[in-house]
């Protein structure tokens, strides 16, 4: 299996604050990696850095061989081909769902409208949203909009797949019906980074842990090593609060 | 002339001896108003996206910098900096002579120069000062209207493949508009009044009028509520017409 | 009563005493719109001077009276004077029977004709030639009412301005054909500008200014008048005449 995303001593600095310290790793194709660890740990810098949401300070991300934060890059196009969901959503509160669903496809990859709508179609069908397609996103509760915000990602027919704490705004009568579509995500073999703090969800579904702690990987391994076997004093630190 | 009184003082004769100056003064208010208002906005919008405009690499960036950010800033606040009077004296008397001039203008010159100066120098001093001095403002509307669009709306639309400019066209434009939609109607309202005082180099438009009738009886009642009046039913018209485009754009409300 | 109430009712009483006799003897408020030369305008040293100033200092001595002069802007000139802001005006004021109806005046202190101000090539030779011709003029003058009166007062080729600067400033910048104005102010501005002239115009009336005070205000009329009378008898008038205008001073009617 070939690597999709390579990082080398990948480092961050807000002003003087060091957020990532150097930072190595590598990620497979239909991989599905977590990363965990405390807040202000850096993990959202780390994740943002690997679709060029966040400048680097030093080092470098390499996403399918092509470097993600040299000037020469087409990032717009490098994006397109990495889907991002956040924590807070942000749906398009002017557009219906089918219409933030159908935009970027439409823009960026041409699509006519009818191609469009089927896709989107498809993509809500799997979420399980289709009867919504026409509502705003106003109308719909947390879990439904993150949800949408999947598809929608989806839409672009990504080859990885980033999440920053997608349940982490939700009420948690919410989170199981995402981390439910996430987990057929990752089924279907799609690559996936998945910052959380749901420990189930990572144990169940990750084949890869990483535990980032100040700015580095602290410790990284199968669920099964990282939460049964900690090595680390700080990992075990950690992960005593959270379980 | 026959005295018309209206209440027992009003003398409603002296203003339909000038009923003329008053319909003319009317549509040139209404004519420089709209031109103005059109041209603020499209140029506030060049001049606001200017000032958000920003690059990550070199040399992109310092081009960003030094040709959009840094004049848009001075041009702003410039114009928000000085009296509008002063603006329209300036533009009317010292600018616009440089460029048309029957001897030597830089743009225009000759006899056209003249004839374009005396049917359409005051008109074309008012509104090129109208629309810098408004364009500032809005500018300043836009800027913040952009500005206060979440952030996390930018990265969904980045991270979905979409250009900046695309971003800004389909996500961050209409977003702000709406919130922008009061504060530019309150300038669209402020530009409709600013217009008299381009009666002082000569415009022969409202409070021209009301000058003209004020000057020739020396009576100020009359004349001046005439045009206040009138500037109230014309205030109110572009307040519904705002009114009416909020709600259009209304649908979908913003979090 | 005791000591101290005594004291108190004469204190008051000579007070109330000595106040009505400042009243009778209280300096009078002139408005003036200083910015008429050469008839009152402001110096280098912000002082208000010019003929009308020295006219109505040297009738205010021979009349007895205590006058402070403040420069009124001529828009509001009138309304201050009704308003009882100023107690009279005195600024190149043209008697005339419109003015009348609304104010009383003295006897003339100065005989006006109007005078056109053209380009130095012009061929302008009188009033009628003015006829298509952008004519610039001071609102409400007698400028305004003589081109009114020929071509139409609601004539869009007569341009009105708030001053004389004004007006001169639009002549020299090509914006308009001719101005026409006082003789006096007109003779003094073309004389700074080497490329206009004046031109005379047969019909142009005789005209006269006078001081003005608010209608029914006898007192002071009839003691401005007689200040105003000695000051012709005595040869100030001639003596100021001289000053501004380096010619003898005409003889003025009583009227």
């Amino acid at each position: 299996m070939d690597e999709v995303i390579r990082v080398k001593g990948l480092t961050k600095q807000f002003g003087r604050l060091a957020v990532l310290r150097g930072i190595d790793c590598a990620i497979k194709a239909s991989e599905v990696v977590c990363v965990i660890g405390p807040s202000g740990s850096g993990k959202s810098t780390f994740l943002r850095c690997l679709n060029g949401l966040e400048d680097a300070s030093g080092g470098e991300v390499l996403v399918h061989g092509v470097s993600v934060h040299e000037p020469k890059t087409d990032v717009d196009a490098l994006r397109s081909e990495i889907g991002m969901v956040f924590q807070r959503f942000n749906l398009f509160p002017h557009k219906t769902v089918l219409e933030n669903i159908t935009l970027a496809p439409s823009k960026v990859r041409g699509l006519t409208g009818e191609q469009a709508r089927q896709r989107a179609r498809e993509l809500l069908e799997k979420v399980g949203l289709l009867d919504k397609i026409d509502a705003y996103p106003n109308q719909l509760s947390g879990g439904q909009q993150q949800r949408v915000a999947i598809a929608r990602a989806l839409a672009m027919q990504p080859r990885i797949m980033l999440f920053d704490e997608p349940t982490s705004a939700l009420d948690p009568e919410m989170v199981g019906e995402v981390l439910a579509v996430m987990q057929s995500l990752a089924e279907e073999g799609m690559t996936m980074v998945v910052v959380t703090h749901e420990m189930g969800f990572a144990r169940q579904v990750a084949d890869r842990v990483l535990f980032i702690d100040e700015g580095l990987v602290v410790e990284e391994g199968t669920p099964a090593a990282i939460f049964d076997t900690p090595q680390e004093e700080r990992t075990r630190k950690f992960l005593s609060k959270v379980l | 002339m026959e005295q018309v009184l209206w209440f027992g003082w009003f003398r409603a004769d002296i203003i339909s001896e000038y009923a003329v100056l008053f319909w003319r003064g009317l549509q040139m208010t209404i004519t420089v108003t709209l031109i103005c208002i059109v041209q603020g906005t499209a140029l506030g919008l060049a001049i606001g996206l200017a000032r958000v405009a920003e690059a990550r690499h070199s040399p992109a960036r310092q081009m960003c910098k030094y040709l959009l950010q840094w004049p848009s800033a001075v041009y702003v606040s410039f114009f928000r900096g000085t009296p509008l009077f002063v603006q329209i004296l300036l533009i009317h008397f010292a600018v616009l002579p440089l460029f048309i001039n029957p001897t030597d203008g830089l743009l225009i010159s000759g006899e056209v120069a003249r004839d374009l100066k005396q049917n359409y120098g005051a008109f074309l001093s008012g509104v090129v000062a109208l629309t810098l001095n408004s364009g500032a403002y809005i500018s300043e509307i836009f800027r913040a209207g952009i500005q206060s669009i979440d952030k996390g709306q930018v990265e969904a639309s980045r991270s979905l493949g979409m250009s900046f400019p695309r971003t800004m066209y389909h996500i961050v434009l209409p977003q702000a508009f709406r919130r922008m939609l009061p504060p530019l109607g309150n300038n669209a309202i402020s530009l409709l009044k600013d217009s008299s005082l381009i009666s002082a180099i000569g415009l022969a438009e409202l409070a021209y009028a009301a000058r003209t009738v004020a000057g020739a009886y020396s009576r100020y009642w009359e004349p001046y509520l005439t045009i206040s009046l009138m500037y109230w039913v014309l205030t109110l018209g572009l307040a519904y017409g705002v009114k009416r485009l909020e709600v259009r754009y209304g649908r979908g409300d913003s979090r | 009563m005791n000591f101290l109430h005594k004291t108190a009712i004469v204190a008051g009483t000579l007070l109330l005493a000595l106040g009505s006799v400042q009243a009778q003897n209280r300096e009078l408020v002139v408005g003036s719109s200083a910015t008429y030369r050469p008839f009152a305008y402001e110096n280098p040293n912000k002082e208000i001077v010019g003929y009308d100033v020295d006219i109505i200092k040297a009738v205010a001595q021979k009349a007895g009276l205590q006058i402070k002069i403040v420069n009124t802007p001529w828009t509001g000139i009138f309304a201050a004077l009704n308003n009882g802001d100023v107690d009279l005006v005195i600024s190149g004021v043209t008697i005339n029977d419109k003015r009348k109806q609304s104010y009383d005046f003295t006897t003339p202190y100065f005989e006006a004709r109007q005078l056109i101000a053209v380009s130095r090539d012009s061929s302008v030779k009188n009033l009628k030639d003015l006829a298509g011709k952008k004519i610039g003029v001071v609102n409400g003058s007698t400028g305004d009412d003589i081109a009114s009166r020929e071509f139409g007062k609601t004539n869009p080729d007569i341009r009105r301005f708030e001053s004389t600067p004004v007006v001169i400033s639009e002549l020299v910048n090509t914006g308009l054909d001719a101005a026409i104005g006082d003789n006096g102010v007109i003779a003094f501005r073309v004389q700074e500008h080497k490329q206009l002239k004046t031109v005379s115009d047969p019909s142009f009336p005789k005209e006269f200014f006078g001081i003005v005070v608010k209608q029914g205000n006898k007192a002071l009329l009839d003691k401005l008048n007689t200040g105003l009378a000695a000051v012709k008898a005595d040869g100030s008038y001639a003596q100021i005449y001289k000053k501004w205008f380096n010619a003898d001073a005409p003889v003025l009617p009583a009227q």
